[in-house]
């Protein structure tokens, strides 16, 4: 359980840092089809967030607490839908964790190396 | 071990509960809201990372492609995404999300015994010390910076406010 | 004119071997009549098959713990005239095995609160068994636990609680409740053990802070604060 707040304090860290690049950026002025999610032609848009060592890197803290908080809870409501625990569920929902960070890891390689 | 039938059953009735607070009060309500928005919220995230994915060409994609075929990627991930229905879909994420996330921080403080008031000496029809007004504000709080993290995001991408 | 009240009561016979339905009765009603007034008048006088469980009828003993109107409430301490509704609800309690009517079986509660000791216990066997002196304690020592002694052990917070409803192993807010008043008196010497008792899954982890256990106590015990400051010593 300890877990579970302390990832939900780090999604709250990352999170505001992710949060913040995608919509306070340019707050009240365009869209952010106009602005962040643009592929490279402006600052804070994709591509200069990932390049961003920093913010690379507290993307994929974002990743790897999300990840461990929603896999956690997920089991927490499946055993209390079901009533018992199961160790498949765990070991499947511990499976498409593993795949989600190594997954989301190599989307953040790819866009931090990208020229 | 449950039968087939006996396990639907016993599912369908395990979400009556979660789903409906019926009238045992505010942090009845705050229960079933923190369980929708968790599972909602963790469904798109795993739909986020999918779509992120696709941003630089996908789950094929394993090494560092070409600029110019991580664009099209791109461009084309757009094209499929830019549409009202999804609009208004991730403002209401963006809802879920401010509601989890401020009514999770109510609740990590209530789970290390803040704000839950002293064991007293309770009187007849007095409300219980752990259901106090603290608690009350900072649920209502959290509603309101949901809403206001609806409309924001309903603005940020849908410029819905704007002249 | 009397006034009369619709009651439809939640009717189960296991013998028949079907699901219960809903009986209707319409009982006349005056000020100051409880429900429990209304179900024994209901016994009385027009279907004496009706099985209900009750005894003090003063909110002392805990027996007559039911659903009225969807709420769990005790049928003694709940004036029909103050619900307001010209119909009244009446089922049993939920989370527990039901026996007949509104009759259920409360030996989970027992159970669970049997195995966590929730009882004084003193290191020393002797003197657990026969008190050579009196244990006194200060106001403040008192009031660490007083609030959690009113429990009457009537079962309708294990009737409220969301997460005894969808995972049954889970312990329940009587019990833990319990675990924290005698963690928190001063006279017992268990101390943290206690409190290792329930730091696990179906323990203190399980609760979600729903608050209808505390919304629900007639005697105003209020066992979500007790769960929450039985869990802040176990996160200590």
């Amino acid at each position: 359980m300890l877990m579970h707040y302390l990832s939900g304090l780090g999604i709250l860290l990352f999170g505001a840092v992710h949060i913040f690049t995608i919509f306070f950026t340019y707050p009240f002025q365009a869209t952010i089809w106009e602005t962040t999610l643009k592929f490279d032609s402006i600052p804070f848009a994709i591509l200069p967030v990932y390049r961003n060592a920093l913010l690379a890197a507290s993307l994929f803290g974002l990743l790897l607490c999300t990840t461990v908080h929603a896999m956690n809870g997920l089991r927490t409501v499946i055993a209390e839908l079901v009533g018992f625990r199961n160790k498949w569920v765990d070991r499947i929902l511990i499976a498409v964790g593993v795949f989600l960070t190594v997954y989301g890891l190599r989307t953040i390689l790819i866009a931090h190396l990208l020229v | 071990m449950l039968s087939q039938r006996e396990g639907r059953t016993k599912v369908l009735q395990s979400l009556r509960v979660m789903l409906v607070p019926g009238r045992y009060g505010l942090e009845r309500w705050s229960f079933v809201l923190q369980r929708i928005s968790g599972v909602a919220v963790s469904l798109y995230f795993i739909a986020h990372i999918l779509e992120t994915g696709n941003f630089v060409g996908g789950i094929t994609v394993w090494t560092v492609p070409e600029y110019s075929f991580a664009e099209a990627a791109h461009q084309k991930s757009v094209e499929l995404l830019k549409n009202p229905v999804f609009d208004v879909g991730l403002a209401v994420i963006g809802f879920l999300v401010a509601l989890h996330t401020f009514n999770g921080l109510r609740l990590i403080l209530t789970h290390f015994g803040f704000l839950v008031g002293k064991p007293g000496r309770p009187e007849p029809f007095e409300q219980p010390a752990s259901l106090n007004a603290r608690q009350r504000a900072l649920f209502w709080l959290s509603i309101s910076l949901a809403v206001f993290a609806l409309l924001y995001t309903l603005d940020a991408l849908m410029g819905v406010f704007r002249v | 004119m009397t006034e009369y009240v619709k009651f439809l009561v939640y009717r189960y016979r296991p013998e028949d071997g079907k699901k219960g339905v809903y009986a209707d009765y319409d009982v006349p009603v005056k000020k100051g009549m409880t429900v429990l007034d209304g179900l024994i008048y209901i016994k009385e006088n027009l279907d004496p098959t009706l099985s209900v469980r009750f005894s003090c009828r003063m909110a002392i003993c805990g027996s007559c713990g039911m659903r009225v109107n969807g709420l769990e409430m005790l049928a003694c301490h709940t004036q029909i005239l103050g619900l307001r509704r010209k119909h009244i609800i009446v089922e049993p309690m939920r989370n527990f095995p039901l026996l007949r009517d509104l009759v259920t079986d409360m030996t989970p509660l027992f159970m669970k609160q049997k195995a966590l000791k929730t009882w004084l216990i003193r290191r020393d066997e002797l003197e657990q068994e026969n008190p050579t002196i009196q244990y006194l304690q200060s106001e403040e020592e008192l009031g660490k636990y007083l609030q959690f002694t009113y429990c009457i052990q009537c079962g309708l917070c294990y009737s409220a609680c969301p997460v005894v409803s969808t995972f049954p192993a889970f312990l329940g807010p009587q019990s833990l409740m319990k675990v924290y008043r005698y963690f928190a008196d001063s006279r017992d010497e268990v101390g943290r053990e206690r409190v290792s008792f329930v730091d696990k899954f179906e323990g203190v982890w399980r609760c979600h802070f729903a608050g209808s256990c505390s919304a629900v106590c007639p005697k105003g015990v209020d066992p979500a604060l007790a769960i929450q400051l039985l869990r802040r010593e176990a996160l200590k």
